[in-house]
């Protein structure tokens, strides 16, 4: 059978793993750190995964942690009117709550990762701890069939390189800052739908919460998105883990005293679990050439890394695993050339640019017309339900989101519907 | 804060029937689990000190036809108790190379992984390790 | 040649102590101070980043470097051998680290006090990480001969981790320091 080398251990290189260990493939899969680096380890994403995604892994049935994980139904936005935190805390001017049509969950990448590098190992699958070098690569470019390059992070990178057309900004546009919690109440407005909550602080940055499955059971994760320079951008070099929270903690209660509020009790899950950091939007070559002349397939986040503020890191992973699988499996025997490997990666990026164009849009300030699409949705729950399922279908966005046209046109029709 | 993992929080939806397959709590323990090769890994050749049929032997799978010098190299070298990374060293190829191909003489019983003896895996070595390294310092 | 070399029935326990610090800080020097053996190289061919980078960050530019492992090693016993990696400590080269970090007794941050400021990624790093350290600053001939206290406050070291100044040439001061890391390691392990 065709051997492969899957280099990278998150959700896009195991998914794929494991995928292609199912069909008879021969998989070595080359990771930095043990399971058990990795469940001990830091936190490494929020990934909230919507429907479509979470297909992809129960069509390999790796929805292992599906039944424990909190099943997220809602995803709301709200919107602190406009300095309005001058004077004390912030109040809302825009609030609601849309309905996804299929729920989403959030599984703590550290239980992820770690079971399914179990399970690769268990299933026969050779696993080789060891963070690759591009020195590394030259080698098995010659003696596996294909290598693709699935680490996200880190000098490997490198070798693919920035693709401008596609690369609109060149430098950072938010700074990160992740914390696990327990203790986090439901918001009282919907205390029995688990939702993820996108908190917009215009011109200050945005805060998401969301509940996942961690290593330690349920929990809540609070994540900052700050415009860098701004008073969110304050976690850079803040090493102590309880000073990260209480740092989180005291901007909550500035900007967003309604989430402020139900967080009065939490605590850390572990002393791994919060995450800070920063990094500029870019497109890449899915191609890499390495020094001696093979070629490598770069993989989800490598090839295409999106800020966050959209929450579709791990979706997109899942689905660039789902289409290179795809295309691995129906390749047969013929060679995974260069021309193979373009097509591969255009077959995912027909998905992945409504994603990448989306998350690029709402990195920017708001123009008039989404401000209004986004007040409207508290009005019209129907503007709110499609506004949630775009985060499991951004190709939707489309219709009726960028062009005001087409925004306005799809306002006018949604009330016309509900007035009739 | 508290660094306590929170084992008895009650679990929203946790009274809904457990899935038949946990691999959280299946494989939270260690398992057969691929050998972790740490630079200072010890490995050495199973084979006997002058076994004439270990070539032949070595041309099977599809790894091995491809890469057969570089493997028999390894297994030339092992027939003394070696690491991984004095074998990256004297065969001047790349450290993850040298991972992937013991890995594949590991499985198929061509050598033998002996871990590092210190019967902790990745983690930090013991106090009575540490008294015996000290000791042994101090004697040079 | 040592008995357990030859002896494929049984392998020795080995263990390891890492050498970090930047580049002409004294790192081969020091491995083979004390090695029994010529000292090894295990070469990783990398891409180079153009600047440094924050493990979130991913920058542009792609030029190829290689960077070379030191390795040296000590029979301490008839089963226990101890191996030394000395590993640059540009923080580029992190993934290199936390590969020979996994299972080590601790580290070496070897220091210059001409270019003090080459140390600081290795201490961010050993801090973070949690493994054992001892901070020894290698003495050059010619330069100015600072005091252990000045050197700790400089580098804002904690009082417990031990601060030595010793001479990479020299197997005695060697040996004096690796002894101050072991013992450093065992007040750092529980009973």
């Amino acid at each position: 059978m065709r051997k492969i080398l899957v280099v990278g251990a998150g959700q896009s290189g195991l998914q794929i793993a494991l995928g292609l260990q199912s069909q008879g493939y021969e998989v070595t899969l080359m990771s930095n750190r043990t399971a058990d680096e990795i469940r001990t380890g830091r936190v490494m994403s929020t990934q909230c995964m919507f429907h479509t995604a979470l297909q992809h892994e129960r069509d390999l049935q790796l929805n292992f942690w599906e039944s424990q994980a909190p099943k997220i139904e809602g995803l709301g936005v709200s919107v602190a009117a406009p300095g309005s935190w001058a004077e004390g805390p912030a109040a809302r001017a825009i609030d609601w709550l849309g309905r996804l049509d299929g729920y989403a969950q959030s599984i703590d990448q550290r239980v992820k990762m770690a079971g399914w590098m179990e399970t690769f190992a268990q299933r026969g699958g050779q696993l080789v701890i060891h963070g690759a070098a591009v020195g590394d690569l030259d080698y098995f470019s010659r003696t596996y069939d294909l290598v693709l390059v699935a680490a996200g992070k880190g000098e490997l990178v490198q070798m693919f390189a920035r693709d401008p057309e596609r690369s609109p900004y060149s430098e950072p546009q938010r700074a990160l800052a992740v914390s696990y919690v327990h203790g986090l109440g439901p918001r009282p407005e919907h205390p029995d739908t688990e939702g993820v909550r996108c908190n917009l602080v215009p011109g200050v940055g945005e805060l998401f919460v969301m509940p996942c499955l961690t290593t330690s059971g349920r929990a809540d994760i609070l994540f900052w998105e700050g415009i860098p320079g701004g008073p969110l951008d304050v976690f850079n070099g803040v090493k102590d883990p309880a000073e990260h929270l209480s740092l989180t903690l005291e901007l909550m209660e500035r900007y967003v005293p309604w989430e402020y509020a139900r967080a009065t009790k939490v605590e850390l899950t572990d002393a791994g679990g919060t995450l800070a950091g920063r990094y500029a939007p870019t497109v890449r070559n899915p191609i890499g050439r390495l020094p001696g002349g093979g070629l490598v397939l770069g993989v989800a986040d490598v090839v295409v890394a999106n800020d966050p503020i959209t929450g579709q890191g791990s979706n997109s992973a899942s689905k660039c695993a789902a289409a290179y699988l795809s295309s691995i499996v129906e390749r047969g025997d013929k060679p995974f050339d260069e021309e193979w490997m373009r097509a591969t990666f255009d077959r995912y990026w027909a998905t992945a640019q409504h994603v990448t164009k989306w998350t690029n849009a709402m990195l920017a300030p708001p123009p008039e017309h989404i401000l209004n699409l986004i007040g409207a949705a508290g009005e019209l729950q129907p503007v709110a339900d499609r506004f949630a399922n775009g985060f499991n279908d951004p190709a939707d966005f489309e219709n009726f989101f960028y062009d005001p046209e087409k925004t306005q046109a799809y306002l006018v029709e949604v009330s016309g519907a509900g007035a009739a | 804060m508290s660094s306590t993992p929170k084992q008895h929080l009650p679990v929203r939806g946790g009274d809904r029937k457990p899935a038949r397959v946990r691999p959280y709590s299946l494989t939270g323990g260690r398992t057969r689990f691929g050998h972790v090769l740490l630079v200072e890994t010890f490995v050495a050749s199973t084979a006997a000190l002058d076994a004439p049929e270990e070539r032949r032997e070595l041309t099977n799978g599809s790894l091995s036809t491809r890469v057969m010098p570089e493997l028999r190299a390894i297994v030339e070298l092992c027939r003394r108790m070696r690491t991984v990374a004095e074998i990256a060293a004297l065969l001047k190829m790349p450290l993850g190379v040298v991972r992937v191909l013991l890995s594949d003489l590991a499985d198929q019983g061509k050598i033998r992984v002996y871990g590092t003896g210190t019967g902790h895996g990745t983690g930090r070595p013991d106090r009575a390790l540490l008294e015996r390294v000290l000791s042994g310092l101090r004697r040079l | 040649m040592h008995a357990w070399e030859t002896d494929r029935t049984r392998a020795p326990i080995a263990t390891k102590i890492v050498v970090a610090g930047g580049f002409g800080v004294g790192k081969t020097t020091l491995v083979t101070a004390v090695s029994e053996i010529t000292p090894l190289q295990t070469e990783a061919l990398m891409t180079e980043a153009s600047e440094a980078t924050d493990d979130l960050t991913a920058t542009p530019g792609k030029t190829t470097t290689t960077v070379a492992m030191d390795f040296g090693r000590l029979t301490l016993d008839d089963d226990l051998v101890l191996y030394l990696f000395g590993t640059p400590g540009q923080q580029r080269f992190w993934f290199m680290w936390d590969d020979i970090v996994r299972g080590a007794i601790g580290a070496v941050v070897l220091a210059d006090t001409r270019r003090l400021k080459d140390c600081f990624p290795v201490l961010d790093y050993f801090e973070s990480s949690g493994l054992p350290y001892v901070v020894a600053v290698n003495h050059f001939d010619g330069s100015e001969l600072f005091e252990p206290e000045d050197v700790r406050e400089a580098l804002t070291i904690p009082k417990h981790i031990p601060v030595m100044i010793m001479d990479a040439r020299r197997r005695i001061s060697v040996i004096e320091t690796l002894l101050a890391l072991v013992g450093h390691a065992l007040d750092e392990t529980p009973e």
